[in-house]
């Protein structure tokens, strides 16, 4: 056990199907999936296998695999994961799976291709979180870019090929000033000490000047920042989300999203403690603005999907105020906001996709009483509305009153602020449930009993309780089958993790706690 | 000092020699079989470039040794040139097949011509690198570039082809007859051709923090002006977008590339070994002429729609990055990485430009045009052509893990430790920039709807070539460490 490289059997067993996928050139669709469903659950069931042997005890890094590279450039093959990047690498693993199973009906078009781009992409996102060198670690960043794009460009909707253009402009800007503050620290690094390292940990024992830390840290924070995405760089995020297909927004929500988060919490706190204490009041403004303009949004939006994507701007915002906050609950709730938003928003990705096989479009218009004859459907909807608002007893809600109370302590009116927004997502979720599950269906005559009905009416106001009572061009949601058992086998592990972190968080905290409190312990 | 016979060592000379009767034997087997097959011309010469390259082993160039007086030298920096030269130039005659074997011309010229020209300025390319004095320098740019501007005018049928390399020869030579008043001018005033010499007299004349004597300025200036023609930089760059985009498309491949290693060979020789004295001033002007040329060629490749064009302009971006590399020079020393950079640099562009322009050799064979509307949905149609044309742009934007990556990452290293910071941040900026064009032919290529059919191949021999830099942008960039401490070493041979 102790020799074996997990890490990289975990990282690279998907990188092993898109392989075979692409040599074996007349694979059927069939095949492409069932290769891709094995090459995911294996490098799932290791990466369980990896958290269940973690030792939770420890802050140091723990499976550790290094080997010379480029050794005249101090590059070397380091991988290793600590409490912040182990569950990471397991929400990464299980998403992927979810993501195969999720694109198994969906996805008709080119489906062996599709396969190979997700497995890659896999691979890219896992290389990012158990990477210890920068140089590898930009590597995979930068990997992980173009099956993105790819998935976002060729399987996804109408205006595919000008969000997945932009999203790979945006996040291209963002990380190439980050291979300049890479090189500039190595250089800086080497100045000092004559050692050429990219090593994350031995860059970290450097001291480095504060002007110099000023500048790096704005670079490698604009490429997380972009990626987040923080307010004001988020506007590549609704398109890409809305034209990606299903599986593409989980992935993009779930994964990528938190690879912003994680490069803070790995690169910007310990590399540059001066200037992390000298951007935190700024950046904790814009995490605040980042939750509220993220959940005003999300409430005018009359596309689900889009809804979805501005909701995760918004609590990507707790994710950028808990880190830069500084303490310790701040730190603990960002990293459970990032993997409850992990398993949340993901399904509510899921959700809109269960919904866009059905009736072909994401305008909430097109919905309404679904409960009725999508029970199991409504049930997980519904589940997931309330952990997405932060309803106490789910995951969300554990990881947003962390990082509120890390911000009451550190900047009281950050925390105050938070807090309101909280309502305004219990508002936002709860009329996207009520206008998809509950109220009447476009087409559906309407309740003469209604009370909103009727005091609406009597006010001279539109019917605001569901229902178009004029033409409408979609399909009757009343006909709508319930869950496929996959599609159901999708949103269940989810739904036991969200109730799981919700219920007993503390072997989540437990194992996040040591890494955590190491960092802050480290120069903060 | 007793006087000695020169005798030259020709075991130096092993390498350019199997070049030399590699063109004998081409243009002999085309005279005597009358016409030959394609196929046999094809494998003579690259079986002479492969040959070549294994004779590089044959020679000790840690011991940096001169023969022909101080005319020739076999050190590192020669050896780093002849290695790109001849892979360039093997890769090179893999992507011609498709054009060669076609019968080109059935009046007149043909394979052994055109395989021979290539050859010729293969060995061009060669003596720049192993140059020792003005003279061997001269001459080799001049036998690279006479026989690519007689390339470039292959199809001379065509007008555009005629025209390219019409203004393609123009501008060579006044660049040549300046690049010759600006030696004539250092040869006035150290009193030397030899590169080293002239690099001792300048260290006991020029004094750090004086103004420079004008005749060297002047003389600098002509350099400067009469090389930056030689690699296509701006605002020396008119001839390239046409040259490329009017030759025949394997020529495009090949003088993307090959001219480019002797104009870079040449401006290692003179200015960072010849002028290292003035390298206070040389560095400033490369910097500044890098700033423009990459901006230049990066910007303007955004509007272009014929592919071929498009990389023309892509290619001046990329001598951009190259300058930038030289402008990072500083000691001398043997930590200075700038000329080893650029040499990997250099490496590294062979493949993904000869792949990519080999990409459109073979588009071409079947039938296709050269502008983006031609390559609009190519992965459905051909997938791996599409997926390798996909690997050469992200290669050339610089996307890791592949090779152009690499190649990138060593030039802003060598800025960042020069200190040029303001020039590594320009290359980020521009690689940003590049991403635009560059990502047009994937998402052209991967998004949309194929149209029409392909025409047959002709050849598998340019599949081969493909095959193989694909591997290498693919593979060489994680396995770089030998090349990187091979080109490290020029420091021995320049300073």
């Amino acid at each position: 056990m102790d020799n074996l490289p997990i890490l990289s059997l975990i990282t690279y067993s998907p990188l092993v199907g898109a392989a075979i996928l692409f040599l074996w050139g007349g694979a059927s669709p069939r095949a492409a999936r069932w290769i891709a469903l094995l090459a995911s659950s294996v490098s799932f069931l290791l990466s369980v296998v990896m958290l269940v042997a973690f030792d939770r005890d420890q802050s140091t890094l723990q499976f550790t695999e290094t080997f010379d590279w480029l050794p005249e450039l101090g590059i070397a093959y380091r991988l290793g994961v600590d409490g912040i990047s182990a569950p990471l690498v397991g929400l990464t693993t299980l998403l992927t799976l979810i993501a195969v199973l999720a694109s198994w009906d969906p996805i008709r078009h080119r489906v062996r291709e599709y396969y190979i781009t997700l497995l890659l992409l896999a691979t890219g996102m896992l290389g990012v979180f158990v990477s210890l060198d920068l140089f590898l670690f930009y590597v995979f960043w930068e990997i992980v870019l173009i099956p993105m794009a790819l998935i976002i460009g060729v399987w996804g909707s109408a205006n595919r090929v000008y969000a997945a253009v932009k999203f790979f402009l945006y996040t291209l800007a963002g990380s190439l000033l980050m291979l300049v503050g890479i090189v500039a620290i190595y250089q800086e690094y080497f100045r000092q000490t004559g050692i050429r390292t990219l090593d994350v940990l031995q860059l970290a024992q450097g001291q480095y000047s504060e002007a110099f830390q000023f500048w790096t840290f704005l670079a490698f924070f604009l490429a997380f920042a972009i990626k987040v995405p923080m307010w004001p760089f988020h506007t590549w995020l609704p398109d890409a989300h809305v034209e990606a297909p299903t599986a593409g927004s989980v992935i993009l929500a779930g994964v990528l999203l938190k690879m912003g988060g994680y490069g803070f919490l790995r690169f910007n706190l310990p590399l540059f403690p001066d200037a992390t204490r000298m951007w935190a009041p700024a950046i904790v403004v814009l995490s605040v603005i980042a939750i509220l303009y993220g959940a005003l949004m999300a409430l005018v939006q009359q596309d689900f999907k889009k809804l979805v994507a501005y909701s995760s701007v918004s609590h990507m915002g707790f994710v950028t105020l808990g880190i830069f906050v500084l303490n310790q609950p701040g730190l603990s709730g960002a990293m459970v906001v990032m993997l409850s938003h992990g398993f949340v928003t993901s399904a509510l990705f899921l959700i809109v996709g269960v919904l866009y096989e059905r009736a072909h479009t994401r305008d909430l218009a097109a919905f309404g009483g679904l409960a009725r004859n999508m029970p199991v459907f409504a049930a997980f909807f519904g589940l997931f509305t309330l952990a997405s608002l932060g309803l106490p007893g789910l995951s969300g809600f554990v990881g947003e009153f962390l990082a509120l109370l890390g911000g009451f302590r550190a900047y009281r009116w950050a925390g105050v602020l938070g807090t309101i927004v909280v309502i305004l997502a219990a508002w936002y979720m709860l009329r996207v449930y009520q206008r998809v599950a509950l109220v009447r269906a476009p087409g559906e005559p309407p309740d003469p009993d209604d009370p909103e009905r009727r005091l609406a009416l009597a006010h001279g106001l539109p019917p605001i309780a569901g229902g178009s009572d004029g033409p409408h061009a979609y399909p009757d949601p009343r006909t709508f089958p319930d869950l496929t058992w996959r599609e159901a086998v999708s949103l269940l592990p989810l739904a036991l993790l969200t109730i799981w972190i919700g219920v007993y968080p503390l072997p989540l905290l437990e194992m996040l706690e040591p890494a955590l409190a190491a960092l802050l312990g480290r120069g903060m | 000092m007793s006087v000695r016979l020169a005798v030259p060592d020709w075991s130096l000379l092993v390498p350019p020699l199997i070049i030399v009767g590699t063109i004998v034997l081409l243009l002999i087997v085309d005279a005597v079989l009358r016409r030959p097959p394609a196929r046999l011309l094809l494998t003579l010469a690259f079986a002479g470039q492969v040959l070549a390259l294994a004779s590089l082993w044959t020679i000790d160039w840690a011991q940096g040794a001169t023969t022909f007086g101080q005319s020739y030298r076999a050190d590192w920096f020669a050896l780093a040139v002849a290695l790109v030269a001849l892979i360039a130039g093997a890769l090179s005659v893999l992507v011609s097949a498709g054009y060669t074997e076609s019968g080109l011309d059935p009046e007149g010229i043909g394979q052994a011509e055109y395989l021979s020209l290539l050859l010729f300025s293969v060995l061009g390319t060669m003596l720049v690198g192993a140059a020792g004095d003005f003279i061997v320098l001269l001459l080799g740019l001049e036998m690279s570039a006479v026989a690519v501007y007689a390339l470039t005018a292959f199809a001379r049928r065509r007008v555009t082809s005629v025209e390219g390399a019409l203004k393609y020869f123009l501008l060579g030579a006044f660049a040549s007859a300046i690049l010759i008043y600006g030696m004539a001018w250092v040869y006035g005033s150290t009193g030397s051709i030899v590169l080293r010499d002239i690099a001792e007299t300048l260290r006991t004349v020029v004094m750090p923090g004086q103004p420079l004597d004008p005749a060297l300025l002047l003389a600098l200036l002509l350099l400067a002006v009469g090389l930056g023609f030689k690699i296509a930089a701006v605002p020396f760059h008119m001839w390239t977008p046409d040259a490329y985009q009017g030759a025949p498309t394997p020529v495009s491949a090949y003088m993307s590339v090959v001219p480019k290693v002797a104009g870079f060979a040449a401006v290692a020789r003179v200015l960072v070994q010849g002028l290292q004295p003035l390298s206070e001033q040389w560095t400033g002007l490369l910097g500044m002429l890098a700033a423009i040329t990459m901006i230049y060629g990066n910007v303007v490749a955004i509007a272009q729609r014929d592919l071929k064009r498009m990389l023309g302009y892509s290619a001046i971006g990329h001598t951009g990055y190259m300058l930038a590399g030289l402008a990072a020079f500083t000691t001398g020393q043997a930590g200075d990485r700038s000329v080893g950079s650029v040499l990997f640099y250099l490496f590294a562009y062979t493949f993904m430009n000869i792949g990519a322009f080999g990409v459109i050799a073979w588009l071409q064979e079947r039938g296709l045009g050269t502008t983006l509307d031609d390559i609009a949905g190519l992965a459905g149609r051909a997938p791996l052509a599409a997926l390798t044309m996909a690997i050469f742009m992200l290669s050339l934007m610089g996307m890791p893990p592949l090779l152009g990556f690499y190649a990138k990452y060593y030039v802003i290293l060598a800025l960042i430790e020069a200190g040029q910071l303001w020039l590594a941040v320009a290359i980020v900026v521009m690689s940003a920039v590049s991403a635009f064009f560059y990502l047009r032919v994937v998402t052209r290529m991967y998004f949309e709807e194929p149209a029409g059919a392909l025409q047959p191949a002709r050849t598998p021999v340019l599949g081969l070539g493909l095959a193989l830099t694909t591997l290498a942008t693919l593979v060489l960039g994680l396995v770089s460490s030998p090349i990187l401490d091979l080109v490290q070493r020029w420091s021995a041979a320049l300073a």
